[in-house]
């Protein structure tokens, strides 16, 4: 992204699409603090090379987040938990 | 067992073991599927949540307080044994993304859900453990980086990386399952 395609903001505030990049889990995480989720908001609302990476980002998160957490049959652990308890009193 | 033990004890199972599937899922995801170790970390938090059962407050959320017992026993074993230097070698792992490679074919990454449950779920337990324990903590239980520092007794700088490079690395075995079993082409 070249500072003349900046838009609206502040060009010298610009950060790089390199910068950018290494704060993509930070940014999507919402664990950067307000100046830089700022800036990386900026850079990324305008940025054509890394608007489709965050989202490409956002959805591998997603998708991470939603088959991660799978139940597991536990089998018989019911019972040895029920014997545990019972014994412990 | 007395008459008060015998109604705590029912209310418990009524409470408690509900629950078992859920906490031995998240068992296995933190010690990477090693099924032996995930039911024995179930049964520890059990006989734990039992024998702390007066405090809990019925009507809170059990589940909750059950996931927390046992991420915090499996964590606190996983401390102890962390004397033993880096089990990763940080300077091997690719961290191109992988939006780089699909974005021609899949820049929306759709053949993530071409994947089935059941592999997903291999490649987050095959990942390393100083990889896979920010991963779970984060994604799979949510927690923030600073809890998650908290945790694990290191900095958050360090959840940050780990966590930055668990995600690459778990992203890059994906894509290139994906590409294996022709999901993609």
């Amino acid at each position: 992204m070249s500072e003349k395609d900046a838009g609206g903001g502040d060009p010298a505030e610009m950060i790089s699409c390199q910068e950018a990049l290494e704060k993509v889990y930070e940014y999507l995480d919402g664990e950067l603090g307000a100046p830089d989720q700022d800036k990386v908001r900026e850079h990324v609302k305008i940025c054509r090379q890394c608007y489709p990476l965050f989202d490409f980002e956002r959805a591998f998160l997603d998708f991470v987040r939603e088959k991660g957490f799978a139940e597991e049959a536990s089998g018989d652990l019911l019972e040895r938990v029920k014997a545990i308890v019972r014994e412990d009193g | 067992m007395t008459a008060t033990g015998e109604q705590r004890t029912r209310e418990f199972e009524s409470e408690a073991l509900p629950h078992l599937d859920a906490l031995y899922g998240l068992g296995l995801r933190l010690t990477g599927g090693d099924e032996s170790a995930a039911q024995d970390l179930v049964q520890e938090t059990m006989l734990r949540a039992y024998r702390a059962w007066d405090s809990f407050e019925l009507g809170s959320n059990c589940r909750s307080w059950l996931m927390t017992i046992l991420r915090n026993t499996f964590i606190n074993d996983y401390r102890k044994r962390k004397s033993r230097p880096a089990s990763v070698d940080y300077d091997e792992i690719a961290e191109r993304p992988v939006f780089m490679d699909a974005k021609a074919t899949d820049p929306e990454g759709k053949f993530f859900s071409r994947l089935i449950d059941r592999e997903v779920i291999a490649a987050i337990e095959g990942l390393p453990i100083d990889f896979r324990i920010p991963l779970v903590l984060a994604d799979v239980e949510g927690l923030g980086y600073q809890d998650i520092a908290d945790l694990l007794e290191v900095p958050v700088g360090t959840v940050k990386s780990r966590l930055f490079r668990a995600r690459r690395r778990l992203q890059r075995g994906l894509y290139d399952y994906a590409i294996e079993m022709g999901y993609i082409r």
